[in-house]
């Protein structure tokens, strides 16, 4: 028997733990076991997949963008949460507002997430380049609440729809995950409305390099995508890791970001 | 005015608790009737549950809680097995009965009618399994009655202490049936002397009799020892004496004393720290038999419907449990 495949993953919260047990007991007994090992950041995930300490990494969509710089290009997408492949950024401000569009915070505050949130930091100055006004048209305030984890607590979008409550701040962009997680504008009525909502775009993925052969690496993906939400043992999981179903990766959801990261001379590593 | 803050503050909080795990979130100014229906509307929409809003903080559970219930072994589901007591009164007074019972405790006699009702009803119930306990119940002169009404439903266990198999009862005895009937007898000791302590002078070798005659008969015998927790783990001589009685190792009880009833001293046992069995006496409906001599346990007067009773009981348990789970997870150290 084989030695077991080992999956990095970044704990952003305790549930992590819970999430990658629960995974790890679901490959259990199959030809395809797994064990996992958590980092603090996901600079030092990717740093472990590059040198083979894990053999695949749970990846956001700014973790494989550098992924993907670091070997030039000769590392693999295995699966994606359906919900990665529709992931967005929403445009908040306050309810009245009337800002209307990206061209109307022209001149106005907006404030941004962690530097290194693809949803709420980094893909918001492209669309603000590439459907608004421009970046440089826009007084950004920037909320470096979780760097090093890509966004992934959500805590430095909160801080920023604080910011746009307490009136330093105009608007906020923040993740489709944390504009459904607060209500959207239901749950609150005359605090925020959405004034723009950007294309959809891939999130996270499962990174492997080529020293990971396929034979290795498809018994373990085959069993992953059989996780059926129907299937009471296996629907904990899922809806603690966000999904109903894990499916093949859709990488034309990255070019978005890819064009973002040169544009904004983001470093492949740090 | 509504505190936009509030739903930040449940997704960042609930974001940083382990599944099953709950926070405590601040209401903040406003109507707090409005701020509870929030956050109770946020946690409908996010899947998380609202434990409960004391003042002006709500406390949240992440997820949904688990349901004590179904982490109960299927045998210890509360009506699973349903306990009667038949009787109070006793030919022993035992030092350490946890029902009072004794010659001169008052009958208070179950009955024929409501035993026959009980078990009737404990079938559509879902009940497996019948027991039938006092005092003692070979004094009752309709015992084979109750038991037969019994049988006739569901197997049968009937707790005595094997002391009164002559004469009519052992007529009645041996009117039971052996296929549906195990009898549970009381016997503390390998030798005469801790169990006469607490039941009476010569009251082992007449259980013993007892055991040998109930065998003889072709009757299933369990043995239940009562001991101070200190000793339940030095049992090999008892074991061993059990053994050469016939007695099969899966029907040889030991249970911890009880400081219950008339025991001076033994384990604490509370609604808190007790799978609740259900418990039917003339009385009503208590939460485990080990307590139904104890109003602080009684759950209902109202016996019937059997079914109700069960599920008050469920009821009961899984509120208690959410309370305590919910307490542990935020009684301070310091």
């Amino acid at each position: 028997m084989s030695s077991p495949l080992i999956v990095g993953s970044v704990a952003y919260t305790p549930n992590v733990v819970t999430i990658w047990e629960g995974i790890r007991d679901y490959f259990k007994g199959t030809s395809a076991e797994m064990d996992f090992v958590l980092f603090s950041n996901y600079g030092r995930q990717v740093d472990a997949l590059v040198d083979g300490t894990i053999d695949v990494a749970w990846n956001t969509n700014l973790a494989w963008v550098r992924t993907v710089a670091q070997t030039d290009g000769a590392c693999r997408a295995l699966a994606m949460r359906d919900t990665d492949t529709v992931f967005q950024t929403i445009f908040v401000g306050r309810t009245g507002s009337g800002i209307g569009g990206l061209d109307g915070l022209k001149h106005r505050r907006l404030a941004l997430g962690s530097r290194d949130s693809a949803q709420a930091a980094i893909l918001p100055v492209y669309f603000l380049d590439h459907a608004g006004p421009g970046a440089d048209a826009v007084e950004l305030v920037r909320i470096d609440s979780d760097v090093g984890k890509h966004g992934d607590t959500g805590r430095s979008e909160l801080d920023a729809l604080r910011t746009v409550l307490d009136g330093h701040a105009d608007a906020a962009a923040i993740g489709i995950n944390t504009w459904e997680a607060i209500g959207r504008d239901e749950l609150m009525p005359g605090a925020f409305e959405a004034f723009w909502e950007s294309p959809t775009y891939s999130h996270c993925n499962f990174t492997a390099l080529p020293r990971v052969p396929q034979e290795r690496t498809q018994p373990w993906l085959d069993h992953l995508l059989a996780m059926d939400w129907d299937n009471p043992d296996h629907r904990p999981i899922l809806e603690m890791e966000g999904l109903r179903q894990w499916v093949p990766p859709q990488l034309d959801g990255y070019a978005s970001l890819f064009e973002a990261v040169r544009e904004q001379a983001i470093p492949p590593r740090w | 005015m509504v505190n936009h803050r509030l739903v930040l503050d449940l997704v960042e909080r609930v974001g940083t608790a382990a599944r099953h795990g709950t926070v405590s979130v601040s209401l903040g100014d406003g109507d707090p009737e409005q701020l509870s229906a929030t956050v109770a509307a946020w946690c409908t929409r996010t899947g998380n549950e609202l434990v409960a809003v004391q003042g002006n903080v709500a406390t949240v559970r992440r997820g949904r809680s688990l349901d004590p219930l179904a982490e109960l072994a299927p045998d210890l589901l509360p009506g699973t097995r349903l306990w009667m007591y038949t009787n109070f009164d006793c030919n022993l007074a035992c030092d350490y009965c946890c029902a009072r019972s004794s010659p001169q405790a008052a009958r208070r006699a179950l009955g024929i009618d409501r035993v026959r009702q009980l078990a009737t009803e404990a079938v559509d119930a879902g009940v497996a399994e019948l027991i039938l306990t006092g005092g003692e119940p070979f004094l009752l002169p309709d015992i084979d009655e109750l038991v037969a009404a019994c049988t006739a439903a569901l197997p049968t266990t009937l707790l005595t202490n094997g002391m009164l198999f002559r004469g009519r009862r052992l007529d009645a005895l041996r009117r039971m049936d052996r296929s549906r009937l195990a009898l549970q007898i009381s016997l503390d000791s390998a030798t005469p002397d801790q169990h006469d302590q607490h039941r009476g002078r010569g009251s082992w070798e007449r259980a013993v009799a007892g055991i040998r005659i109930a065998r003889d008969e072709g009757f299933r015998v369990r043995i239940a020892a009562t001991l101070p927790y200190e000793k339940t783990h030095e049992l090999g001589p008892f074991h061993d004496f059990l053994d050469s009685l016939g007695i099969a190792t899966e029907d040889q009880v030991i249970r911890a004393l009880a400081h219950r009833g008339a025991a001076e001293d033994g384990i604490e046992l509370t609604l808190e720290s007790l799978i609740p069995e259900v418990t039917i006496t003339a009385e009503g409906v208590y939460w485990h038999p080990v307590s139904a001599d104890h109003d602080d346990q009684l759950v209902t007067r109202d016996i019937f419907p059997l079914q109700e009773a069960i599920t008050e009981v469920r009821r009961r348990f899984t509120e208690q449990r959410a309370h305590a789970t919910a307490a542990a997870q935020w009684f301070p150290c310091a």
